[in-house]
């Protein structure tokens, strides 16, 4: 009995304990969650807006010959196609941004460690999902240069 | 001993699931943040290399910017500095976000972890300013519609 060890180090399970949402800290991430809403629904009317200048814009002029209205309407329509599939992909990563608003800021008022968690969740999908378009992104940005340099 | 009981009463612990989300969400932003600052030092650097291409791509654009040489490519350069100025600093933000408050869980620092939360807030307010500054320039190509 008196052999037996005592753990000197406090497993990571204890440790999370000792940090806490004061009260300081409870209020910068209510700040941060007020201007990430505000950016969000920035971003969602901005999306609306700008599926309205595509879909209602000034056309291009067409050309009098069939073959250019032809063509003509067959772009316009990939436009507004385009369009639609990056306000899709827009408003998905955005709406966990808003999530992430509307649960930290519940969870702060409420001092809900649920809700602050569902909060913090839905910020990291957010930060991952932009990440991985980001690298997407990146390697089409990186195969254009290298198509346009060995072509 | 009642009012520590009562300062505790008003705090709201970290819990081991919280620990982890937070782990991984520094994770994810710290990763952002240096592919942010990777690509805005090869945006400066394109910018440097392409100097004297630029003010004739810009005075297609802005017509009648040729005529007034050397004051175009200052504007330009203003601009370009502002630019990487304000990415930077949101990037920058993110960065010491994530590395606070991974060191604030891992050395149980609470002065640390709320410095990286107050870095957070920097980064949306920032954030949030580009984006009402962002649709009301979406707004105004609106009105240029109608």
């Amino acid at each position: 009995m008196e052999n037996q060890q005592i753990p000197t180090e406090s497993s990571s399970l204890d440790n999370f304990f000792n940090i806490s949402f004061d009260e300081a800290t409870r209020g910068q991430v209510r700040k941060a969650a007020q201007w990430a809403r505000i950016c969000a629904l920035c971003t969602f009317i901005g999306y609306g807006v700008s599926l309205i200048v595509t879909i209602f814009g000034k056309q291009t002029a067409l050309p009098e010959s069939e073959e250019g209205i032809h063509v003509s309407s067959a772009y316009r329509a990939g436009t507004i196609f385009g369009s639609l599939l990056v306000v899709a992909i827009g408003v998905w990563v955005y709406y966990f941004l808003y999530r992430f608003a509307t649960s930290a800021t519940k969870g702060m008022d409420a001092m809900d460690s649920m809700t602050t968690n569902e909060g913090f969740d839905s910020l990291r999908r957010f930060f991952k999902i932009v990440s991985i378009l980001l690298i997407i992104g990146l390697s089409l940005v990186a195969l254009v240069v290298l198509f346009n340099l060995f072509r | 001993m009642e009012n520590n009981q009562q300062e505790s009463f008003l705090q709201m612990n970290l819990d081991y699931d919280g620990g982890n989300i937070l782990r991984e969400t520094v994770r994810w932003s710290r990763f952002l943040s240096i592919v942010g600052i990777i690509v805005l030092s090869l945006c400066l650097l394109l910018f440097i290399l392409a100097g004297k291409y630029l003010i004739p791509a810009v005075s297609r654009m802005v017509p009648g910017i040729e005529s007034m040489e050397n004051v175009a490519g200052a504007l330009i350069m203003v601009v370009i500095l502002v630019f990487v100025a304000i990415f930077g600093f949101l990037v920058y933000m993110l960065y010491r976000f994530s590395v606070l408050t991974r060191k604030g869980i891992e050395h149980q620092d609470q002065a640390v972890f709320a410095e990286g939360m107050k870095c957070l807030k920097l980064y949306f307010l920032v954030s949030g300013i580009l984006a009402v500054l962002s649709l009301l320039s979406n707004l105004l190509s609106l009105t240029k519609l109608f």
